[in-house]
């Protein structure tokens, strides 16, 4: 719509049956006053929205051991040397982590293990995972499980357990050798890239392709070598990457000066990587670039799409919670990490003392979840992206001191509005070649689908 | 040259005493009060009535010794005070959409089954 238009929907909005009003209309951008049907018609599009809330948490995160054999400059998690002994779960604390679980209201259920390095801790992962499925038996959800995991430590009996009961594992990559090398650090001072390589061939001999995801941190040092990561991502067999940016807590804060950059320089990258992505595809190399997936579910179709990072209210302990190592609960992967820089403002309670009701009905994740509803917050609440972006309150607390946060100064909101921006940009444009590859994504179908169909 | 010239809302009285001049009209006691709560720590403020129109909030640095840098510091203020009175006015704007979107959130709590 240009100016004049729009004056002239402003200067005639009542009576008005203009085509451009009744395409607005008909979209439900406008409409008349008193009119029941079109705000029921918006309140049902706005409930299909946010049913990622009718499930309560969902995903539950166990740190299974604070002990990793990587030392990456930018581990989130600040791991510690796998020598040291008192920063394992131990077989009490994982028992009552299940059992709190099951506590849950969901009808499905994803317990993912983390660390540090799980797989430094197996008997506890494994003896989990049988505890889990036997207590399923009676709580009867749709249980699944994810191993967050560098592989280093695989073995062939790891993987037929995984295999037996279908545990997928999430690992890391950050492309080529040098890269990877150079950012995920072995501490015993072999290449991590090396036997990354060597056990993915094995993991996915018994898992299949599907059953062994990587994500991508990207650090300063990535930013110029991106199409290069990604062409390294297509030559190992995967069949997208999460284009996943640096988060500002534990070594990532301590080494900014080293891998950090701004919110700008990276979604300059990230938009020359989706270029070049998009060119992969129109080039027959089907690839996805998962983040730009995930928002453009959110444009293009009116289906929720539960993303615990990007959610309003956030899915801070509503969608997600992660189990420490010791008993303690917090509402994410991030409060965690927070904690472990010393600030325990986030802990909602400790599988050991307290019951569901005092850690998932409690002031932590009820105060959060009031505060990060979008639709009331500074910044967002007259954004155009609303519908299509979410809070992050524990980087609104780290960036500012409280967990409202102050979009003008958030590298969050900078970063989340500039890669909307830019893909708005690309919808703008209306190649259908490119329409037709982003309506695959947003639908999680292929190219000729898509194609086929828009013939 | 003065503060009060160069950043008029915020006004130097006596010596390490700033003054800054809030309209009734725009800004809530609620939204005053929150935003001053937060400077607490390194100032000594006292808010009050100036007139019908303004309401006071008076600043004086607990550290004697350092100069006050009225102008960053103050002009913080103000953007605090913006800040939460627009946090006020979307409440009440939004509030009942946040109140049914959040109820929605926990009520899987209250339908919950205990297994076992």
């Amino acid at each position: 719509m240009n100016l004049t238009e729009f004056d002239e929907l402003l200067a005639c909005s009542e009576g008005n049956s203009s085509p451009l009003f009744l395409k607005l209309q008909a979209k439900h951008f406008m409409t008349v006053e008193d009119d029941d049907l079109a705000i029921e018609l918006l309140a049902t599009k706005l409930r299909t929205r946010k049913a990622y809330l009718t499930s309560f948490t969902t995903l539950h995160m166990m740190v299974i051991t604070a002990r990793c054999n990587c030392v990456c400059d930018y581990c989130h998690a600040s791991s510690i040397d796998p020598e040291k002994q008192d920063v394992d779960m131990t077989w009490d604390v994982a028992k009552k982590t299940i059992d709190m679980i099951f506590q849950a209201p969901a009808p499905s259920i994803k317990i993912e293990f983390q660390g540090g390095e799980p797989l430094l801790n197996w008997e506890i992962v494994k003896e989990s995972i049988l505890y889990a499925r036997f207590v399923n038996r009676f709580a009867k959800r749709k249980l699944g499980f994810v191993i967050c995991t560098n592989i280093i430590a695989l073995t062939p009996e790891i993987v037929n357990f995984c295999k037996k009961n279908e545990i997928d594992l999430s690992t890391s990559l950050d492309g080529p050798r040098d890269l990877h090398d150079g950012h995920r650090k072995s501490r015993d001072g072999r290449s991590s890239y090396d036997c990354f390589k060597k056990n993915l061939g094995a993991a996915r001999l018994g898992l299949g392709y599907e059953g062994c995801s990587a994500l991508l941190t990207i650090t300063r040092d990535h930013l110029q070598r991106l199409p290069e990561v990604i062409d390294h991502y297509v030559e190992m067999g995967f069949t997208g990457v999460f284009l996943r940016a640096l988060n500002p807590y534990g070594y990532a804060v301590a080494n900014y000066s080293n891998i950090g950059y701004t919110p700008e320089e990276f979604v300059v990258a990230f938009s020359k990587a989706l270029d070049y992505i998009v060119e992969l595809n129109l080039a027959g190399t089907p690839f996805v670039e998962y983040y730009t997936a995930l928002l453009l579910q959110r444009v293009l179709t009116p289906f929720s799409t539960g993303f615990v990072d990007l959610q309003s209210p956030s899915g801070a302990g509503i969608s997600g919670v992660i189990y420490d190592y010791n008993g303690e609960i917090y509402p994410a992967d991030e409060a965690r990490m927070l904690a472990r820089m010393g600030d325990k403002k986030f802990l909602m309670g400790n599988v050991m003392t307290d019951s569901y009701e005092q850690v998932f009905d409690g002031p932590v994740i009820r105060d959060l979840a009031y505060n990060s509803c979008v639709e009331t917050m500074p910044g967002c609440a007259t954004c155009a992206y609303q519908l299509y972006c979410g809070a992050d309150p524990i980087r609104y607390y780290v960036e500012k001191g409280d967990v409202v946060g102050s979009r003008p100064d958030s590298g969050f909101c900078k970063k989340n509005k500039r890669i909307l921006d830019y893909i708005f940009t690309i919808l703008d444009q209306g190649d259908e070649r490119i329409i037709n590859l982003f309506w695959a994504w947003a639908t999680r179908r292929s190219l000729s689908e898509v194609t086929l169909e828009s013939c | 040259m003065k503060h009060e010239e160069k950043v008029p809302f915020i006004i130097a009285c006596d010596a390490g005493l700033y003054l800054v001049k809030l309209p009734k009209a725009f800004y809530e006691r609620e939204a005053v009060f929150a935003a001053a709560y937060l400077f607490r720590e390194k100032y000594h403020v006292r808010i009050d009535s100036i007139d019908d129109n303004y309401v006071g909030v008076w600043f004086q640095s607990k550290d004697e010794t350092a100069p006050m840098p009225a102008q960053f510091a103050l002009g913080e203020y103000c953007n605090e005070v913006l800040d939460q009175q627009v946090r006020l006015d979307l409440n009440k704007r939004y509030g009942a959409l946040r109140e049914a979107v959040y109820e929605h959130a926990f009520a899987p709590l209250r339908e919950r089954k205990v297994w076992g």
